[in-house]
């Protein structure tokens, strides 16, 4: 049986074998943990230890509670749209630049080249963007999220990768045709480079996903906040007023019963669900990316 | 060609160059006049009318603060301890990982120790907040089964720093190995072989084959790292600092948030960053020479 997990049985990978199982539980218990503080029952829940794995009681209040507040469940959605939105844009403005530079020669190719990776060393401070921002009117609107970074550089770099593995020969083909090259970038670029546009839209999506920084700091209306900064505020800050302030649902004495605790951890799970949705495609993808996109030779 | 040749080129390309129009457009908008804008270190912001020109004001300012000089203080030694601490980390289980059969263990390893870093900082924050609770954290758990007393980590000035060590471990470890085992599923079978024949053991292979073999990217990820020494992690500061622990892991992006954003010292703000900015750029650029002579990779 031992056989199977070694490539030779001898002490040291038996060693190395529980050192890295011991290290997989420092991960996923604390995880674990939280988890089953949120589904267990919050009379209970003093009970359950920081190690505890297994609910105590089983009880979905907790999360009956977080999505009946409008303020949860409008910040879910509007994670949903910026992601959804933001990686599109992302994408087809990553690979339309891409294409023109990865296959097409143009007079001042080089210069945008340069351009580029001038731009990427040097990072402008927190305060001009801020301020460039406000001045174009975009405080407290989503286009301030939506249109940061909406070209990656670096992301920029590997989809170039990607594109160039298409053989020339077919947009040679389709352009002794006469298709011009916008026609051969979406009719044939885009859809010979699923992969790589299925890993670049990952890792925006990721991206989109977690953002809170901006958004904490651009928007002020509650109402248009995604999900990490409501779970920010929640969870980090220990701030309930706008939390329990939009709840419209529970009596004072029902929210008076609840475990603060609890709350919290149910928050964190719903905001972690949709990244473990599609883990086993990030990782295959994300992985993959990242190695051909990382140090160069 | 002549200039002739260039401009018909250029004429006969207009598609080409409307296609690269919206990522130039942007890049401009949101890159080149923010780095522009940095010239607001040099100025006094004004909200109506022309900024004025104050030269170096603020960069005098800045360098007679204390709180300035406590920031930097701190960021250099917390971007220290994660460098000598965090850095071998991903090495070691990159050797330990590689030495596991490629079967559904290996997989499960790999999978959980890569989750963290797909998540946020506020999530990850969320679950140390937790880990180390006082209440019924776990880690205050196995304390007091070792009868040791209830620690809050959170709000200790002794402790934060080594909580901003281990959550980066916990975070970035297992993803960071993956350019190691990369670089280590390169070598050859044929060097393994050999010295197996000459009767090396599993250890003796990992210190005179893998472990040499690795060397090259050693030095080029420490290189990398060393050039954004001055980024000692900001997302995890914010998500992790509080009033009781401000003065041993406040960093220079953290303040320069604090009083621009908060407290809208524009300018001096401003100030700070390019401070951070520039010497930013000059271990950039000077790592990225050292690691093309030293090892023939660089950043780009």
């Amino acid at each position: 049986m031992m056989r199977r997990f070694f490539k030779r049985f001898t002490w040291s990978h038996f060693i190395i074998s529980t050192i890295l199982l011991i290290l997989s539980f420092m991960i996923l218990i604390p995880i674990l943990n939280l988890l089953a503080m949120s589904f267990s029952d919050p009379l209970q829940v003093h009970k359950l230890s920081g190690l505890d794995i297994i609910p105590k009681g089983f009880s979905f209040i907790n999360y009956e509670v977080l999505f009946s507040n409008p303020l949860i469940v409008r910040s879910i959605f509007n994670s949903l749209f910026l992601t959804i939105v933001g990686t599109a844009l992302n994408l087809f403005l990553t690979a339309l630049a891409a294409y023109v530079l990865a296959k097409t020669e143009f007079v001042g190719k080089r210069v945008v080249v340069v351009f580029l990776i001038v731009i990427m060393v040097f990072e402008p401070g927190l305060i001009p963007e801020y301020l460039l921002v406000k001045d174009l009117g975009l405080l407290d609107t989503y286009a301030s999220l939506l249109l940061y970074k909406t070209i990656n550089i670096f992301y920029l770099f590997i989809l170039m990768r990607f594109f160039e593995e298409v053989p020339d020969g077919i947009l040679e083909a389709a352009r002794i045709d006469g298709a011009g090259h916008f026609r051969i970038f979406t009719r044939i670029m885009l859809p010979l480079s699923k992969p790589g546009l299925a890993t670049l839209g990952l890792f925006y999506g990721v991206y989109h996903w977690n953002e809170y920084f901006r958004a904490t700091i651009y928007l002020t209306d509650p109402n248009k906040w995604p999900l990490q900064v409501v779970l920010r505020q929640f969870v980090v800050e220990r701030d309930n007023t706008t939390l329990l302030g939009a709840q419209n649902v529970l009596s004072y004495e029902q929210v008076q019963a609840l475990d603060f605790g609890s709350l919290q951890a149910g928050t964190i799970i719903i905001s972690i669900v949709p990244l473990l949705v599609f883990y086993p495609f990030i990782l295959k993808y994300y992985a993959k990316g990242t190695l051909e996109g990382g140090v160069k030779d | 060609m002549t200039q002739k040749g260039i401009f018909q080129r250029i004429k006969k390309d207009w598609v080409i160059y409307l296609m690269l129009f919206p990522a130039i457009l942007y890049f401009v908008i949101f890159n080149v006049i923010p780095i522009i804008g940095m010239k607001l270190a040099f100025q006094d912001y004004r909200v109506i009318g022309d900024n004025i020109w104050v030269g170096l004001k603020h960069f005098k300012v800045l360098f007679d603060s204390p709180a300035f000089f406590d920031v930097l203080q701190n960021t250099i030694i917390i971007s220290s301890m994660k460098i000598i601490f965090f850095f071998p980390i991903p090495i070691i289980l990159s050797l330990m990982i590689n030495e596991l059969r490629n079967g559904p263990f290996r997989k499960y390893v790999q999978s959980v120790i890569y989750l963290p870093h797909f998540l946020s900082w506020v999530v990850i924050a969320g679950v140390w907040i937790s880990l180390l609770s006082p209440d019924s954290g776990g880690v205050n758990v196995i304390r007091n089964f070792f009868q040791l007393p209830t620690l809050d980590y959170m709000t200790s000035k002794d402790h934060i720093r080594w909580v901003l060590v281990f959550s980066e471990m916990w975070r970035s470890a297992g993803w960071d190995s993956i350019i190691y085992l990369a670089a280590i599923m390169k070598i050859s079978p044929s060097l393994y072989e050999a010295a197996r024949i000459d009767g090396a053991s599993t250890l003796q292979q990992m210190r005179f084959i893998t472990f040499p073999q690795l060397l090259s990217t050693v030095v080029v990820v420490f290189i990398l790292n060393l050039g954004f020494f001055l980024n000692a992690g900001f997302d995890q500061v914010f998500n992790m600092i509080n009033d009781s622990t401000i003065s041993k892991i406040d960093i220079l992006d953290t303040y320069v948030y604090r009083i621009g954003i908060l407290n809208g010292q524009y300018a001096y703000a401003t100030a700070a960053s390019l401070f951070k900015g520039v010497i930013g750029v000059v271990l950039i650029l000077s790592t990225h020479f050292i690691s093309k002579r030293l090892t023939g990779k660089g950043v780009w």
